[in-house]
């Protein structure tokens, strides 16, 4: 009790002791409640420091399960998503690297062999060639040419497949950001923290609404959850289903 | 034909504009967000609409709605290019008038196809 309260309790007191002695019943009803309105004031003092007291608790309680959740299922959730972005990279890298090994071959078998044509051709062309060799020329070239279209048709596919490869670095940025936002989340819970324990907390409530469409890019572990489609047939068939 | 294709990752756009031009559509023109694609579906010209869903600034649904809430671009052939797998998303974006919804990663022959399917329904309309 503050020492001021407790002098003007003891005047009040002493007022009160001089009163009763006086019988001055005016002065007792006074004296008796200011005494009271003093203890009531103390009381009213007392419950707003628990009810504070109790409202930052919670807030700091509030700030905990979300930290506990960012620990028990953001993180994991985290790690699982960096990991699809190290796999999905991974077989995009294997598969451009395997067309660029099928693909170099065939351009090295085409200029092979336009080369020795080449050489032939020109000794055709200074008349150093006799009637066999020349029909073995003639043969040569007439095998060359559809190769030629034969090969540049599948190193067209292979550059094209190449590049569909490319497309992961859509589908790993939208995840690299997600994770950008967590460790901001993370960063601002840990300021926050910081602050309730310096006993500077904002006050500051988010309700969450749940959106059910609300983007949220490429799918991890899509198998194992039933409101998320696998592939294009899932896809078609749900839009059949609706009439499509 | 002029085919606008949005995406905020500029590798996809690429890919979309590559594999359009296998499929003979030569004339493209990008956008980033449904906020940059607006103003050019606005400008009149656009026939085809390829986009996204997950972008920032405008989102490809709203895109989606905004298009078929606008008198003259409502009847725009739209195809969706997304990662958003979830049924509710696929059946939303069903409801606001999307033609075609390719998941991605897809493959030439998907998109090939969905946009062979948007263009006969058109021509048998």
């Amino acid at each position: 009790m503050e020492s001021s309260t407790k002098t003007a309790q003891l005047k009040a007191a002493h007022a009160l002791v001089s009163a009763l002695e006086a019988d001055n019943e005016e002065l007792i009803q006074q004296q008796i409640s200011l005494l009271s309105q003093a203890q009531e004031s103390e009381l009213f003092h007392e419950v707003g420091k628990l009810t504070r007291e109790l409202h930052e608790s919670l807030n700091s309680f509030n700030l905990d399960s979300r930290l506990v959740d960012l620990t028990e299922n953001a993180m994991p959730n985290t790690r699982e998503r960096l990991n699809y972005v190290i796999t999905t990279t991974e077989d995009a890298a294997h598969k451009t690297l395997g067309y660029i090994d099928e693909t170099l071959p065939l351009a090295s078998s085409l200029k092979e062999t336009a080369e020795k044509i080449d050489e032939s051709w020109h000794r055709f062309r200074m008349r150093e060639m006799n009637a066999t060799e020349f029909r073995e020329l003639s043969k040569d070239i007439e095998a060359y040419l559809p190769l030629v279209k034969q090969h540049s048709d599948q190193i067209h596919i292979n550059l094209t497949d190449m590049m569909m490869a490319q497309g992961f670095q859509d589908l790993t940025g939208q995840v690299i950001r997600q994770v950008i936002t967590l460790v901001e989340e993370v960063e601002n819970n840990l300021v926050r923290l910081v602050k309730v324990s310096g006993k500077h907390l904002e006050h500051k409530k988010e309700d969450k609404i749940v959106d059910p469409i609300k983007a949220e890019g490429p799918q991890i572990n899509a198998e194992n959850n039933p409101n998320v489609v696998n592939n294009q047939d899932e896809v078609d068939d749900l839009l059949s289903s609706l009439g499509f | 034909m002029k085919i606008l294709i949005v995406d905020d990752f500029s590798t996809m756009r690429r890919i979309i504009k590559n594999l359009l031009r296998e499929l003979g559509f030569n004339n493209t023109v990008e956008a980033d967000d449904g906020l940059t694609a607006l103003p050019i579906l606005q400008a009149g010209g656009i026939d085809f609409l390829v986009t996204d869903w997950n972008m920032p600034g405008m989102q490809g649904i709203d895109l989606l709605k905004a298009v078929r809430a606008d008198a003259k671009l409502a009847s725009l052939p739209v195809l969706m290019v997304t990662a958003e797998t979830k049924r509710e998303q696929i059946m939303v974006a069903a409801q606001a008038g999307v033609n075609g919804y390719v998941v991605k990663p897809f493959t030439a022959g998907t998109l090939k196809d969905k946009i062979d399917k948007i263009f006969e329904r058109l021509d048998a309309k």
